[in-house]
C-alpha cells in the first residue's frame, strides 16, 4: 500500500539494528560425557561455553542468551530459570536479599549479566546432575533433544513477540496484527521482508550423543526443524562426538553451521571462530558448512537405506519393496501398485477383485469423510 | 497497513473488526463459520463489560485472547488426508477486481495473497503440484503451468502486477481449462480448484451445469473465495463438487478474513472413504547431493551449476528438489519433505482451559516462563468466569497429556508452528508416545 500512495518514506526511521538472541542447547547426557572424560570433561566444556556466552553478551549491550539442558530424562532450562522458587516473591525483577545470595561470596567486580548467567547455569546444572539417579541412566542412552528444541523455540517466540511490542515503531504492521489477535498465522509475523527489523535469534546445539537412540524422537525433532526453517532461525550444530544424521539435516535445512570437532579440547576456539557471528555478519562470511549431507531414507520394513523406494500415498511410509499383500504396514490401507512397479507384480489376482469392488463405489458422489486409523 | 492519512481511524476499525469476529461464533453453531454475513446481526457492544476499575481494559484483553484461541480449536481427529495434491488456483482478473473496497485494490491484494498462498502451499504440501490460471475478457488464460516449483508461480504472479484487470470473467471457461490441466493427474492425488472471485456474474459460453456434472465425475473439488457477495452459482458449484459440503465457499469480510480463507486451503483436505481404492504405492527416488569440481548443465533448466542432485535411477542432474526427473520421470524428493507432512497426519491435541480451581498448580508458563496472574480469592472466581467463551479465565492452558500449563502465545505457537507439545517432549514418560507421535513404524527413518 505504501508504494501506492507514496507514504513509504514515513517509515524510514533511524532504528538501531536489533540485538540477537542466542539459545544454547547443551546435551548433558552423562554417558556421552563420560566417554569424553579424557579430552574434555563436562566441567571444562561448561567453562568454555560460559566464556562464549560472555563474548556473545559483550557484542551488543542488548544481546540476550538462553541455555537449555537436554538431559536423558528431561529437558530443562538452565538460564533463565523460570521456576526459581526464591524469586517468586518479587515481580519487579529485583534480587531478593535473603540468605540465598550469601552462600557464595558475590563477585562484585564482574559485569552483572555475566555473573547472573554464570551463577544460574552452574546452579541449575548442578541441580539436574544431583537429581539424576543411577536408575535413570540404566539403559537410557538418549537425550531429550526434541523437548529442548521445542523449549528453545517457545522462548524465542516469546522474546520475539516481546521485542516487537517494545519496539513497535520498527514494524507497526506486525504489532498491529499481533494486537488484533486475528493477525497472524506465524508466516505473516515472521515474513522475510522484515527480517532485519526483528530480533535476530539463532540456536546452537552442543551435541555429544549419537543418533541411534534418537529415532523415536524423529518426528518431534523434524517438526522443530521445520518450525526453525519457517521462522528463519538457523540451527548451529557443534558436534563433539558421535554423528547425528538429523542434526546435519537440521543445520542444512535452516542454513546453520555444522561442525564436527576433530579436537574437542579446542572447543572454545571453535565456538569463538565459527559460532559467534550473528546472522547479519554471516552474510559477509564464508561459513564452514557441510556439503555432503546424507539425505537418503531408510525403509520402514527392513531398515535398509534406499535410493529408490515406494511410498504409501496415504501415510507416506517408505518401503524398499512393495509390501506383502500390497497393504500398507503402517496404516493398513490397501494400495494399488503404481505404473512404475507393474512389471514386478503382474500375477496378483486378489488386487483385481478389490478393484471391481472399488469401481462400484466410485459412481456415487462422495459423502462424509470418515476418520482414518 | 499504515497509511499516513488514515492512521487514527485505522486503529478504531481494527478493534471493531476484532470484536465482530470474536462475537461471531458465540451465538451460532460453528457450522456456518465460513459463510460470512452473520456478524451483521451481532451486538458487539453488549460484550463489553466494565471491570472493577471502571475501564474496559480487561474485557478487551479477554476478547483478544479469545480471538487468538478461536483459530486454534480445530478438529484434531487424525484423518486420512490427501497429502499429494493437485491444485489449480484461478484468479479473477476481470474489471470488478479494480474495486478498492479491499485495499489497496482487490487486484493487488489478491496477487499479494496469491503469492503468500503459493509459498504456504508448498510449505505445507511439499510433494504437491500447483498451477495458476486467470480469468480476463471472458477467457481463461494460463498464468503458470502445473509444477511443483514455487518460484515459477511466484514470478508468473509477480508479472501480473504490471497488467490491469479488465473485461468479464467466465467461470465455465476457467473450470474447463482447469479440468483439462487436472485430467492427466494420477488418481492417488487430490484434484482441486480454488477460485478467487471478485465478480458477481459469470459470462459463460455454454451451460455451466453440464460442466459441474463433468467435474463431479472427474472428482474435482472446487473451492471459492468470494470478494463481493454470495453468488448462487458459486454456492451450487462448491456444494455439488464437495459432496454437499458448503464450507468450501467463503466470502471475505475484510482483508484479514480474506487471508484466512485462502490459508485454510493450504491444509490438505480429508480423504473421503470412497477414494480409498485409489490410494497407491508410489515409486520415489531419494537422491543425495553432489558437488562437482566443474560446473555442468542441469537437466531441468539447462543452466550450469556445480551443486545438484543426481537422479537415483538415471543419474541426470536436477538442481532443486522436490522435482520429477526430466529424463526418466521418477519423482525425486528428500525424506525430510515427507516428514514435513507428518504433522497433518498426527496432529497435536487441543489444550484445555484451566479454571481457577486448578490454577494454583503453576505460577508461570512451562515453556516460555511468562508469569500467570495469581489466583484470586474464591469469591471472585464466579465474577471472572462469565467473561468470554473460548478463553481460559486463569490465562492458563493445559495439555491433557503432560498436565503442564502454558500461556496463550505458547499455545498458539505450539499448535500452529512447531506442532510439538513442549511439556510432553521434555519429559521421558510413557504417555509421550501416544500424543504427537505416530504408530511404531513411522519413526525409524533416521536409522
Amino acid at each position: 500500500m505504501n508504494s501506492v500512495d507514496a507514504s513509504e518514506h514515513y517509515e524510514l526511521g533511524a532504528t538501531d539494528l536489533p540485538p540477537s538472541l542466542l539459545t544454547i542447547v547443551i546435551d548433558t547426557n552423562p554417558h556421552a560425557w563420560a566417554l569424553l572424560e579424557d579430552s574434555l570433561p563436562l566441567s571444562k566444556a561448561i567453562a568454555n561455553i560460559l566464556v562464549f556466552i560472555n563474548a556473545h553478551l559483550a557484542c551488543n549491550y542488548a544481546n540476550e542468551v538462553a541455555v537449555v539442558a537436554s538431559h536423558t530424562q528431561k529437558a530443562a532450562w538452565l538460564y533463565p530459570s523460570h521456576n526459581a522458587p526464591r524469586n517468586r516473591s518479587d515481580h519487579e525483577g529485583d534480587v531478593v536479599m535473603n540468605g540465598a545470595t550469601d552462600t557464595t561470596t558475590p563477585e562484585t567486580n564482574k559485569y552483572r549479566p555475566f555473573r547472573l548467567v554464570e551463577e544460574q547455569v552452574t546452579r541449575n546444572l548442578k541441580e539436574i546432575m544431583d537429581s539424576t539417579t543411577a536408575d535413570d541412566l540404566r539403559g537410557n542412552m538418549s537425550t531429550m533433544l526434541a523437548g529442548a528444541l521445542t523449549l528453545a523455540l517457545s522462548h524465542t517466540n516469546r522474546r520475539t513477540l516481546a521485542w516487537a511490542e517494545e519496539h513497535g515503531g520498527a514494524n507497526t504492521e506486525d504489532a498491529a496484527a499481533e494486537g488484533n489477535g486475528n493477525g497472524s498465522t506465524a508466516t505473516n509475523r515472521y515474513s522475510a521482508s522484515n527480517e532485519d527489523e526483528r530480533l535476530q535469534s539463532r540456536i546452537l546445539v552442543v551435541s555429544v550423543s549419537g543418533s541411534i537412540d534418537a529415532a523415536h524422537q524423529y518426528i518431534p525433532v523434524m517438526n522443530s526443524i521445520f518450525a526453525c526453517q519457517r521462522l528463519s532461525i538457523p540451527i548451529d550444530v557443534c558436534k563433539l562426538s558421535g554423528d547425528a544424521v538429523f542434526l546435519q539435516q537440521a543445520s542444512d535445512a535452516t542454513k546453520g553451521v555444522y561442525m564436527a570437532l576433530a579436537e574437542p579440547r579446542g572447543l572454545l576456539q571453535y565456538l569463538m571462530m565459527a559460532f559467534l557471528p550473528d546472522q547479519r555478519s554471516r552474510r559477509h562470511l564464508v561459513l564452514p558448512t557441510r556439503v555432503d549431507v546424507d539425505f537418503r531414507a531408510a525403509c520402514f520394513c527392513h531398515r535398509r537405506v534406499v535410493d529408490v523406494g515406494f511410498v504409501c500415498s496415504i501415510c507416506l511410509s517408505i518401503f524398499c519393496e512393495p509390501p506383502p499383500g500390497s497393504d500398507c504396514m503402517t496404516c493398513g490401507t490397501h494400495l494399488d501398485i503404481g505404473d512404475n512397479a507393474k512389471p514386478a507384480l503382474l500375477p496378483r489376482r486378489k488386487k483385481k477383485k478389490k478393484r471391481v469392488n472399488g469401481a462400484s463405489g466410485t459412481g456415487t458422489p462422495m459423502s462424509t469423510p470418515t476418520p482414518g486409523p | 497497513m499504515a497509511d499516513s492519512d488514515e492512521e487514527y481511524v485505522g486503529d478504531v476499525t481494527e478493534d471493531e473488526d476484532d470484536l465482530q469476529v470474536t462475537r461471531g461464533d458465540n451465538p451460532r453453531a460453528k457450522r456456518k463459520q465460513r459463510g460470512g454475513a452473520e456478524w451483521e446481526l451481532s451486538r458487539t457492544w453488549e460484550t463489553l463489560v466494565e471491570g472493577a476499575d471502571g475501564t474496559i481494559n480487561s474485557t478487551v484483553e479477554g476478547l483478544l485472547e479469545a480471538g487468538k484461541r478461536k483459530r486454534l480449536l480445530k478438529d484434531t481427529t487424525p484423518l486420512q488426508r490427501g497429502i499429494i495434491r493437485h491444485l489449480i488456483l484461478i484468479l479473477d482478473l476481470s474489471q470488478s477486481m479494480s474495486e478498492k473496497d479491499l485495499r489497496p485494490t482487490r487486484y493487488l491484494l489478491t496477487l499479494r495473497y496469491a503469492q503468500e498462498f503459493v509459498r504456504e502451499f508448498f510449505e505445507q504440501n511439499p510433494i504437491s503440484q500447483l498451477g495458476v490460471l486467470g480469468l480476463r475478457d471472458g477467457l481463461a488464460l494460463r498464468v503458470s503451468d502445473m509444477s511443483g516449483n514455487p518460484t515459477e508461480h511466484l514470478t508468473a504472479i509477480q508479472a501480473l502486477k504490471t497488467q490491469d484487470p479488465k473485461g468479464l470473467p467466465s467461470l465455465q471457461n476457467g473450470l474447463e481449462m482447469a479440468r483439462g490441466a487436472l485430467f492427466h493427474t494420477p488418481s492417488h492425488g487430490t484434484r482441486e480448484v480454488l477460485f478467487i472471485y471478485g465478480s458477481l456474474l459469470s459470462s459463460d459460453p455454454g451451460d455451466i451445469h453440464q460442466t459441474i456434472d463433468t467435474l463431479i465425475s472427474d472428482k474435482i473439488r472446487v473451492g471459492i473465495v468470494g470478494l463481493a457477495a454470495q453468488v448462487a452459482i458459486c454456492r451450487e458449484l462448491c456444494t455439488r463438487t464437495n459432496g454437499g459440503d458448503e464450507t468450501a465457499y467463503g466470502v471475505a469480510l475484510n482483508e484479514q478474513h480474506f487471508r484466512e480463507l485462502m490459508m485454510d486451503v493450504t491444509t490438505p483436505p480429508a480423504a473421503y472413504s470412497q477414494k480409498e481404492s485409489s490410494s497407491s504405492l508410489l515409486m520415489m527416488g531419494f537422491p543425495s547431493r553432489t558437488v562437482e569440481s566443474n560446473p555442468s548443465l542441469c537437466a531441468c533448466h539447462s543452466k550450469p551449476s556445480r551443486g545438484g542432485y543426481l537422479c537415483s535411477r538415471c543419474n541426470s542432474k536436477v538442481c532443486n528438489l522436490p522435482a520429477e526427473c526430466p529424463s526418466c520421470g521418477l519423482t525425486l524428493i528428500l525424506s525430510t519433505h515427507l516428514a514435513r507432512s507428518y504433522h497433518h497426519l498426527f496432529p497435536l491435541i487441543n489444550w484445555v482451559e484451566v479454571p481457577w480451581r486448578r490454577a494454583s498448580r503453576s505460577s508461570a508458563c512451562f515453556a516460555c516462563g511468562l508469569s500467570f496472574p495469581s489466583v484470586p480469592l474464591e469469591d471472585h472466581w464466579q465474577m471472572a468466569e462469565n467473561n468470554t467463551k473460548g478463553m481460559s479465565v486463569s490465562s492458563r492452558y493445559e495439555c491433557t497429556a503432560c498436565r503442564n500449563h502454558f500461556c496463550i502465545d505458547c499455545d498458539l505457537f505450539a499448535h500452529e508452528v512447531v506442532h510439538n507439545c513442549p511439556g510432553c517432549q521434555s519429559k521421558s514418560t510413557p504417555t509421550r508416545s501416544d500424543v504427537a507421535n505416530p504408530p511404531s513404524g513411522g519413526m525409524d527413518i533416521t536409522v
